[in-house]
């Protein structure tokens, strides 16, 4: 953002425009005196000190640790500055997820000069763990789990192990009941996360515990989760790359019995706290008090929280590679630097900025000698001598957007987060960072074939909006050869999808010039023109005469009783050459020639339909062909600029001119070839989300704790009627994608080439979009058991606060909004 | 630390500093009108304004990007309900801004976050949250008709226009009255 407040000064926009107010501020601004220097505030010294500690890597991370921990013990008596302390370090515990060792280790120091201070610290770490426990919030418990197991060293007893042990016997519980949940195995990531944490500790007798925990977790951890291969990026056909991955949970767990029979080594986390006491002070951390842990309770009844639990899978871009450039899957460094990367990710969505800063910075947070030098070409990499580190920060940064942006069902953002994650960090370190993301796609192109659908078009779509902000520039001829494959090949498609969405982004013409010659005749020359022509115009095209007619009314405005005239010839001479449905044949003309009226800009094409919509409501309950043919004609006008086709599909969906069932006929039910067009599935895909996105809503609004009984029934019969039209909407796919899928659909009679290659990458692709159809029906499903089950849990709430019965009209309004 | 919840980095979600001046500015007048009434209030707790806006401002866009460009990019960050471009008063094209609207406040949101200040048609566009569009302010308000800022500037910029109108005027008016070839 910073880049639009850079612009010299007097240039920035309107706002500044008096010129002679400009110059007097220049002048100023040369004139203005040495100011007396201005002292900031303890506390916020103290604060900057805090926020950017072990961020610079010029500064010794434990001289910045001793200072704090100095300066907030010496002036304990400041209680601004003492409060403002204890705010922060918690909170940068949920919020920087790689400073807890740093922080723990702060507090760590303060024990050994004002040890009052650290009871407070754990009063409020518990008090917020208990309050997140109660919320399901489990990622910040974890967080804060991990912050109280590196404090484990001066807790008293048992400390965290207890509370790890707790949340053990209740994952057990859980799952004994019923082994489809998901909180149970929720836990024990907590657990097997925290445990590492312990290890890096000052806490000198947990390896024996260590390995009794590792063992116990075993019976959860290592089972893969039904629900696994539901998630499964790379589904059946993969090749060696890229094959099923492991489970988050049960790699981590491999690794940490991997870690117990070799002496809790846990490399890669950083000890600041071992220079500091061990070295420089060694008796202090003897001798320095311990402190009982505050009470941490798992409650009876635990929730999933704001966020729906899948099983996580282990995903990388650069596991496969000659030389290792991030950790292997055997190695705990793995999912440890995973784990912290894809929090911070996560939890910073509020200022990318600031995200891809820490995923350049990644190398200050973790052991010394854990990564290479920052921007090692990877031909380099090679001559790394003896067993020194290999591994890029800057993949691993990567590979960890990555796994976010291939995350199924689907990641905690919205996709054009991580997108936008990638083109800063792109943007701050470009050297270090374009070729990881260039070997990235390598990959990822490499194994299309056998990735999951959803994921190749989220590949794609990032891929166009990642080349956008950078020029447009690809080394487009590595996959030449490629070019030259049919439009079913799925790496084809990939190439065809990609332009399209480029030049969506663009225009065709500057598309056209990024590209080597033989790329050139995928862009043609109507794709070049921004107003396709209206086929009337040709005389030669059936009914041209009757189309130019239209055309001239609908220019003029006409009233509908010039326009019925027109249409009912249509009709007439429709029934002479014996076609099936006239109201086919005249829809084309009307529909048609609203795209060319409205070919100069969406909102043309809107005021267009608005001023037809009457007409065009009416079409679909006379005739489902006909209304199918709206879509026909619409994607005719604008088959070389499918994208727009597209979007006017969306909109006519919005006026229900179409109905959600038309538009999955349309698109599975008619041509196999289709499924192979990356705009067909954005079609399916975006109307799939407008009829999910609806059950949601009204489901979510039976949550409201105000809701009389009459409008909480009426919000349960619209969602049980929406849940059978989304129920119905599925079905509908599912016949034809399984004919496709199974070749029955006869591929070489309705088109009369039966080109056996053909037909094997239709079957192709219609096994990829039942995966993707099916999932979604799984993930909606389970969603609205989810949801149902929370709002069953969720204790009554007895206090009315105001304005909540307003809100509860407001949900009631809003769930009655049209999709 | 007060209420609010300090984020431990800033948030790129916050109306800009344009908005906040500006409403600073009025805010000032009007205290000048009434001082006294307002030495007894000082913080009045006003409803703010973009609590639950739902459209941005979009700005330093191209005059030749096209709405179907901004949709693509704009639906990024969820549905769009409405889109207006900014026209020039007088010629009534498009002069380098528009306004977005979406169904939720979240989307708003999420679009100043992920995609202001990222490229469209290879501009760092500009966004801002916005109180809602009324009509009259797709028209640019410089003197010329386009925005102010595009009056004055001193720099070339093809995407909008070459220099400013105002400097090009000048320009124009000294090349009549020496003679071309200068």
């Amino acid at each position: 953002m910073a880049d639009y407040d850079q612009r010299p000064r007097g240039g920035r926009g309107g706002y500044n425009n008096n010129r002679k107010r400009r110059y007097r501020d220049e002048d100023d601004y040369d004139r203005r005196p040495q100011r007396r220097r201005y002292e900031e505030p303890l506390v916020v010294k103290v604060r900057k000190q805090l926020l950017a500690i072990a961020e610079s890597p010029l500064k010794r991370v434990e001289d910045e640790v001793s200072s704090i921990a100095k300066t907030v013990c010496d002036n304990y008596e400041d209680e601004e500055l003492r409060n403002a302390f204890y705010d922060l370090a918690l909170q940068l515990v949920v919020e920087q997820p790689f400073k807890i060792p740093f922080v723990a280790a702060v507090v760590l120091i303060i024990n050994t000069i004002k040890a009052e201070m650290v009871t407070e610290v754990l009063s409020r770490a518990a008090g917020r763990m208990n309050e997140k426990i109660r919320e399901g919030e489990w990622r910040e418990v974890k967080l804060l789990m991990k912050f109280l197991g590196g404090l484990q060293g001066i807790l008293e007893g048992d400390g965290v192990w207890s509370v790890l042990q707790d949340l053990l016997t209740k994952a057990v519980d859980l799952q004994t009941e019923n082994n489809e949940e998901t909180i149970g195995p929720e836990l024990v990531k907590i657990i097997l996360f925290t445990i590492p944490y312990i290890m890096a500790s000052s806490a000198t007798d947990a390896q024996d515990k260590a390995n009794s925990m590792v063992e116990n977790t075993d019976i959860i951890a290592s089972e893969p989760h039904v629900l696994q291969s539901l998630v499964d990026p790379y589904p059946g056909n993969g090749t060696d790359e890229a094959k099923a991955p492991n489970g988050v949970l049960s790699l981590l767990q491999k690794q940490l019995q991997h870690e117990s029979t070799n002496g809790w080594e846990v490399a890669c986390l950083p000890r600041p706290w071992k220079v500091v006491l061990e070295s420089e002070q060694p008796d202090a951390l003897a001798s320095s008090p311990k402190h009982p842990l505050p009470s941490i309770v798992i409650p009876d009844v635990v929730i999933a929280g704001p966020r729906p639990l899948f099983p996580e899978l282990y995903f990388s871009v650069y596991a496969h590679q000659d030389v290792e450039t991030v950790p292997p899957m055997t190695d705990i460094a793995s999912c440890l630097l995973r784990d912290s990367l894809v929090d911070t990710i996560n939890i910073l969505d509020f200022n990318r900025n600031a995200t891809a800063r820490f995923l350049i910075d990644i190398d200050c947070y973790f052991a010394p000698d854990t990564f290479v030098k920052r921007a090692t070409p990877f031909d380099r990499l090679r001559d790394v001598e003896g067993d020194r580190s290999t591994w890029k920060p800057e993949d691993v940064a990567v590979d960890a957007v990555f796994s976010q942006l291939f995350q199924l069902p689907s990641p905690e953002h919205k996709l054009v987060y991580y997108h936008s994650v990638l083109t800063e960090a792109c943007k701050i370190a470009p050297a270090a960072i374009a070729p990881s993301l260039g070997r990235a796609i390598r990959f990822l192109y490499r194994n299309v074939d056998s990735m999951d659908l959803e994921l190749s078009y989220i590949f794609m779509d990032w891929f166009a909006h990642h080349l956008s902000n950078f020029g447009f520039t690809w080394k487009w001829t590595e996959w030449i050869d490629d070019v030259e494959l049919s439009s079913l090949n799925p790496k084809k498609a990939f190439i065809e999808g990609s332009l399209d969405k480029e030049i969506r982004l663009s225009f065709a013409q500057r598309i056209k010039g990024t590209l080597p010659p033989p790329y050139q005749q995928l862009i043609s020359e109507e794709k070049e023109k921004d107003t396709p022509d209206f086929k009337y115009n040709d005389e030669n095209t059936p009914f041209a005469p009757e189309g130019a007619e239209m055309l001239a009314l609908l220019k003029k405005k006409a009233p509908e009783d010039q326009i019925q005239p027109v249409i009912d010839r249509i009709h007439a001479q429709a029934l002479d050459m014996r076609l099936a449905d006239p109201l086919v044949v005249s829809t084309d003309v009307y529909m048609t020639t609203i795209c060319f009226i409205g070919s100069k800009s969406l909102s043309h094409v809107l005021s267009s339909i608005e001023r037809c919509k009457e007409r065009l409501l009416a079409i679909g309950p006379q005739s489902p062909a006909a209304r199918k043919q709206i879509i026909d004609s619409v994607m005719s006008y604008w088959k070389d600029q499918p994208g727009i086709g597209v979007n006017i599909v969306d909109k006519l969906l919005n006026y229900m001119i179409l109905s959600p069932g038309s538009v999955i006929e349309w698109a599975v039910g008619q041509d196999g070839k289709r499924l192979s067009q990356a705009f067909v599935y954005e079609m399916v895909g975006s109307t799939i989300g407008k009829v999910t996105g609806r059950v949601r809503q009204v489901v979510r609004g039976m949550s409201v704790p105000t809701l009389t009984p009459e409008q909480r029934s009426t919000l349960e019969q619209t969602a049980e009627t929406e849940r059978k039209s989304m129920k119905d909407l599925f079905q509908l796919m599912e016949e034809p994608l399984v004919a496709w899928a199974t070749g029955s659909k006869d591929q070489a009679i309705q088109s009369g080439d039966g080109d056996s290659n053909d037909e094997a990458m239709i079957r192709q692709w219609g096994e990829r979009w039942l995966r993707v159809f099916r999932r979604k029906f799984a993930v909606e499903e389970a969603w609205y058991l989810a949801e149902k089950e929370k709002q069953n849990k969720r204790p009554v709430v007895e206090e009315v606060p105001a304005g909540a019965v307003e809100n509860g009209d407001a949900a009631m309004a809003e769930a009655e909004v049209e999709v | 630390m007060p209420g609010v919840i300090r984020n431990t980095v800033d948030r790129l979600d916050k109306p800009s500093a344009y908005y906040q001046s500006r409403n600073k500015r009025r805010k000032y007048d009007r205290e000048n009108e009434d001082r006294d009434a307002k030495e007894k209030t000082p913080e009045e707790p006003a409803e703010d304004p973009l609590k639950d806006a739902t459209t941005l401002y979009v700005g330093n866009l191209s005059f030749y990007t096209t709405e179907e460009q901004i949709h693509e990019l704009f639906a990024k960050c969820g549905e769009i309900k409405r889109l207006i471009m900014g026209l020039d008063r007088f010629n009534k094209t498009p002069c380098g801004f528009c306004f977005v609207e979406y169904y939720t406040h979240q989307d708003a949101l999420d679009c100043m976050k992920y995609i202001g200040g990222t490229k469209l048609d290879e501009r760092i566009i500009r966004t801002d949250l916005d109180p809602g569009f009324q009509e009259g302010r797709q028209y640019g308000r410089g003197k010329s008709g386009g925005q102010v800022r595009d009056e004055y500037r001193e720099e070339y910029d093809e995407g909008r226009g070459g220099l400013g109108r105002a400097i090009q005027a000048e320009r124009l008016k000294e090349e009549e009255e020496y003679g071309k070839g200068r």
